[in-house]
């Protein structure tokens, strides 16, 4: 398998549903709780905001990284789950 | 450019500069503000590399005053902030920002950059989030101070070039005080912010309190970015309205962080009272309880023992004042030393008798030994002795002296009495122990001894019932496959007239019972319970007496007519019935994870009757994926809600073909999930699927699937 996190897998495999924040790869406790405070309390907000970022790389990196200072492995991890989910399921 | 740019303009702006720009909305405000910010430095650079240093300083300026507006804008106001309300939180974004003379504070814009730029500097500010920053790790502080320069994201540090000297100065606090520095400066931060919570993440929600400015909410939106980014940052908004060397050492004393400060302080409570006040606690409460029960036990004994006060002393005598006025001082004291000697000697007698010293096997003294051994003591009690005894017989109270006559107790008169025993026998200490304790053993035994019977009572009644829930559950069994043998068998009547239309009982019995159960107990009481129940409840089928093959037998015969078809038992309930959803890609993962699946949905566990329900719910996956022979493991949760079956497979090629199969199939009316689990997990859960590695194969007598189309 590629070099994705058991997190990664988990979050790709189906659809996100209800899922907190923290089930995305690369958001743990501590970010999860600073994007939850910002009011992106569900996985799918933040979906919502890559989405309306045009799922652009940079564009959300940036964006995760203001919001929640999410390093840049983090903000990759994250990224790159929410783009393979899109793929899979959008 | 106005100073506050509004999302149109900013989506313009970007879709000019040739990016394409998404929406402009509040959350994506700041992104796209940066990536105008860095299009447009990549211009000016393009554009005008000759004049690098004015521009950027004026740039800093006039265009950097656009910049500001647009990019620096968190510098801008944060810069303005502290002149116009120094006192302020540090935060002093907070207030309205007016725009009012600006960088003066060239430091503390740089600073406030530079802050920013901090913010950055991700792994190791970042990383494991507040709990570092708390702590005050001054090495994230160190790595953040070097080349605010290197940042090339942000463009604003061309123009900060200039001021990173100055920021260096900062940094270059004397080590010692860098650790505090950063707590004061955090401190300073969060002091004068009494409203911002303790550390951690505590974002400012508060950002969104803020007037919708549209400064304000970039201001805003830039101190989350910092303070989030880096807790840090908010300590380089210098409270200093004029920049000067920091000064951490009237600071120092004054304010520590408060969450340091609280952190401490809870970390020494903990250490301190944690240690102390529970233990502490546990140690009185052990000893006040050992104390309690010392004391009772002490007073147990002595009560037990020697009771009251020993009968009559000098002075205190129960006899009342007929006996004072009778006699004068001298022969009151002999009589009353007499009968103390008495009752001494009684008591001792008495003690030792009762614990079992041989030497007195009689726990009563006769008259002839009390007077002789009160001779011994002194002859002149002799003479006193009837009479003391008289007056214990007209006291009537209870000296410790009892007077025995011939044939029992209560003598009434001195001519009476034989023997003389002692009501308070007096034991010597460890007799005294031993008894008590082998009272109190001995009742705690019977207490023990009888909570016992009623506990085993008890089991043994739920244990009575259980056996006969499920015997009657077997007997419903096995009535129902009576009668489903007779109707077969009526119905096969039906067809072939040469068949008797009747069965013979035992010939019932041993088809429908193993050889092996028939002989047991068990069976037999089942058997004979679903007879009789048969006999009595069931109209369909009338018992009688027949000659079959030369012999009487009690026979059935069904006696329903064929046309009645009601029966539910008819059709097997557990059958898969097809496919509700096609699978692709978009609701099945693109490849199988682990060759573990858990099947939600297969059952209703309220629902299920029947004994062997599970083992059918087995065989039918296994038909399921008969195609499949990679399944090794199978395990039907039966106390789930939702009705869970675990399946492990020898790789994730053949969970993957499961998968397929299962997923999204309509069983007993149910649709069918599957997801896939974690193989530690898994093991976890069922350590003997660890050594499973044989293929199970479903065994064939049931066909429950309908001819399958895929």
């Amino acid at each position: 398998m590629s070099s994705t996190s058991q997190k990664h897998k988990e979050f790709v495999a189906e659809p996100m549903g209800e899922k907190a924040v923290n089930a995305l790869a690369g958001i743990g406790e501590v970010l999860g709780k600073r994007l939850e405070d910002k009011g992106f309390d569900k996985a799918y907000v933040v979906l919502g905001q890559f989405l309306v970022l045009k799922k652009d790389e940079e564009l959300f990196r940036d964006w995760l990284k203001d919001t929640c200072g999410a390093n840049i492995k983090q903000q990759g991890d994250c990224y790159g789950c929410l783009r393979e989910w899109c793929d899979a399921f959008l | 450019m106005a100073v506050p740019l509004t999302d149109e303009q900013l989506f313009s702006e970007l879709a000019s500069l040739g990016a394409c720009p998404g929406p402009v909305t509040e959350s994506t405000r700041p992104v796209y503000l940066k990536k105008l910010k860095k299009l447009r430095e990549e211009q000016q650079r393009s554009a005008r590399t000759a004049r690098r240093d004015v521009t950027r300083l004026s740039g800093g300026n006039a265009a950097g005053r656009k910049c500001s507006v647009v990019g620096f804008s968190s510098d801008e106001s944060d810069a303005e902030a502290p002149l116009t309300r120094p006192g302020l939180a540090g935060r002093t974004y907070r207030g309205s920002a007016q725009p009012a003379a600006r960088r003066q504070a060239a430091k503390p814009r740089s600073e406030a950059s530079t802050a920013r730029h901090g913010a950055p500097r991700p792994e190791r500010a970042l990383d494991g989030a507040g709990t570092e920053h708390i702590e005050g790790k001054s090495g994230s502080v160190n790595g953040r101070s070097p080349s605010p320069g290197q940042d090339n994201d942000y463009s604003d540090s061309d123009s900060e070039g200039l001021r990173v000297p100055e920021l260096r100065k900062i940094y270059k606090v004397p080590p010692q005080t860098r650790a505090r520095s950063d707590r004061t400066e955090e401190s300073r931060g969060r002091d004068q912010d009494p409203e911002e919570p303790v550390p951690e993440l505590h974002r400012p929600a508060r950002s969104s309190m803020l007037p919708p400015g549209s400064e304000d909410h970039r201001v805003t939106v830039r101190k989350d970015n910092h303070i989030h980014g880096n807790r840090f940052s908010s300590e380089l908004r210098p409270r200093y309205p004029v920049y000067r060397r920091p000064q951490p050492d009237p600071n120092l004393s004054q304010n520590r962080v408060p969450e340091d400060e609280l952190l401490h302080q809870f970390r020494a409570e903990q250490s301190s009272s944690s240690t102390f006040s529970p233990h502490y606690l546990s140690m009185v409460l052990l000893t006040a309880a050992c104390l309690f029960f010392l004391l009772l036990g002490l007073g147990y004994l002595r009560v037990r023992g020697s009771g009251g006060v020993p009968g009559t002393t000098a002075h205190l005598h129960p006899f009342g004042s007929d006996f004072d006025s009778s006699y004068d001082q001298s022969e009151k004291a002999l009589i009353l030393k007499l009968l103390l000697h008495l009752h001494d000697y009684l008591a001792l007698i008495a003690g030792q008798h009762d614990c079992g010293d041989q030497q007195h096997l009689n726990r009563s003294l006769s008259l002839e030994e009390a007077s002789a051994y009160l001779q011994a003591h002194n002859k002149k009690f002799d003479d006193f002795l009837l009479t003391s005894l008289e007056w214990i017989i007209r006291s009537g109270q209870d000296v410790g002296i009892r007077l025995k006559a011939q044939g029992g107790d209560d003598v009434t008169d001195v001519s009476e009495i034989t023997y003389l025993e002692s009501t308070h026998p007096m034991m010597p200490f460890s007799c005294r122990f031993r008894r008590a304790f082998l009272s109190v053993l001995s009742r705690v035994l019977l207490l023990c001894a009888v909570v016992g019977s009623v506990c085993a009572l008890v089991c043994y009644m739920k244990y009575r019932w259980r056996r006969e829930e499920e015997e009657t559950r077997l007997m419903y069994d096995m009535v129902e496959r009576i009668v489903d043998v007779l109707r077969t068998h009526g119905e096969a009547c039906q067809e072939n007239q040469d068949l008797q239309p009747y069965l013979p009982i035992p010939h019932v019995r041993d088809a429908l019972i193993q050889l092996q159960d028939r002989k047991k107990k068990k069976m037999e009481r089942v058997w004979s319970r679903a007879v009789s129940f048969l006999s009595t409840n069931e109209s369909r089928v009338r018992t009688e007496a027949q000659m079959v093959g030369g012999a009487n037998f009690m026979v059935w015969r069904w006696i329903q007519p064929p046309s009645l078809s009601c029966d539910k038992t008819s059709t097997p309930s557990k059958v898969w019935q097809g496919k509700a959803f096609p699978l692709d890609r978009r609701n099945s993962p693109p490849n199988s994870l682990t060759p573990c699946l858990k099947i939600r949905n297969m059952f209703d566990p309220v629902m299920e009757v029947g004994e062997n329900w599970e083992v059918a719910i087995q065989e039918a996956i296994l038909e399921k994926c008969s195609d499949n022979d990679g399944i090794v493991h199978i395990a039907v949760d039966k106390n789930s809600r939702e009705g869970c079956v675990y399946v492990k497979c020898i790789s994730a090629e053949h969970s993957g073909k499961a998968f397929k199969a299962l997923h999204g199939s309509w069983f007993d009316g149910k649709l069918v999930t599957v997801k896939y689990l974690r193989l530690d997990r898994y093991h976890q859960r069922f350590p003997q699927a660890q050594s499973c590695s044989r293929a199970l194969k479903a065994s064939n007598h049931l066909q429950l699937r309908p001819s399958e189309d895929h």
